[in-house]
């Protein structure tokens, strides 16, 4: 494949947020509502909605709980959304690889 | 199939160094070791005890001393092994801010403790130790986990009221080094996995 055209990058993750819920995800085994919220310096509606979407896509599995009486939701990142995070960055770097041959070629 | 355009390919540099440095922040909001700075507390109170049973005032260098230098190496061995553990870089970037950060604070405070030893104002040592100490962990958590805020707040109100309060020096120094430390050690161990 020479280069992905734009329509096969995964829609799901391809906006700033998700994929930022994504990537902070996959360095850690789980993270709050308010540490996302904290690492990507989003507001909490914002927030809600993406993470709602990962969430239904099947990406991020939610777990609602209370700590010290007050509600703590717990984001982790599930198979498919590492999977689906590999193939992402598989994507961006085969079109980074699709350039720089394209500048070999026109030198 | 048409070649890539420059914007196409900058957008997949920018998405890949997004990803990057999410990832780091992420990484270095919870690999600081819980456990170690339960250690560092032990350290702390054991330093305290030690200190109140020894003639040589609050800031007793002989006890002080070794006990800063044993917490570093525990809370960066500590550490060390939680990062392995998850599989990211010791220097990474965000490690690197938290170094930036706190460092100014902590030499400040290593200056200060000269300057009013050799002046004789040896009771307002501890505070300066809490106060300093406060305000690098406080800023090191605007680079991790928000409970390090709290806990550098806690310690600069500990130093306050050692200033104004230098008779409950060295309960001030055990309640900081060794409580908060303690405390905030389990908190973060229980929140983010060790």
């Amino acid at each position: 494949m020479d280069r992905p055209p734009r329509d096969d990058l995964d829609r799901v993750i391809h906006e700033r947020i998700r994929l930022g819920i994504v990537s902070a995800l996959a360095a850690n085994d789980a993270l709050t509502f308010a540490d996302l919220k904290e690492i990507l310096q989003a507001t909490d509606g914002n927030l809600s909605v993406h993470a709602r979407k990962l969430e239904e896509a099947g990406y991020v599995t939610v777990t609602k709980g209370y700590q010290s009486k007050k509600p703590r939701t717990e984001f982790r990142l599930s198979p498919k959304g590492r999977k689906a995070l590999e193939a992402y960055l598989g994507q961006m770097e085969s079109i980074l690889e699709s350039t720089r041959k394209a500048l070999g070629k026109n030198r | 199939m048409s070649e890539p355009t420059s914007e196409t390919s900058t957008n997949a540099e920018e998405n890949l160094a997004y990803i990057r440095e999410t990832m780091e922040t992420a990484s270095g909001f919870t690999a600081v070791s819980g456990w170690g700075l339960v250690g560092v507390g032990i350290l702390g109170l054991a330093a305290a005890v030690a200190t109140y049973m020894r003639p040589g005032g609050p800031a007793d260098p002989i006890i002080w001393i070794p006990t800063a230098v044993l917490s570093i190496a525990l809370s960066t061995t500590a550490t060390a092994r939680k990062v392995r553990q998850l599989e990211i870089p010791l220097w990474s970037g965000s490690f690197r801010k938290l170094a930036w950060v706190m460092i100014p604070a902590l030499v400040a405070g290593g200056m200060l403790t000269l300057a009013l030893g050799n002046a004789g104002a040896g009771l307002l040592i501890p505070g300066t130790w809490l106060a300093l100490y406060g305000a690098a962990v406080a800023a090191g958590g605007t680079q991790s986990a928000r409970d390090f805020r709290w806990m550098g707040i806690c310690f600069l109100g500990l130093g306050a009221v050692s200033f104004f309060r230098p008779e409950f020096n060295v309960l001030l120094l055990g309640v900081g080094f060794g409580g908060l430390h303690i405390a905030f050690g389990i908190r973060v161990a229980r929140k983010y996995g060790g």
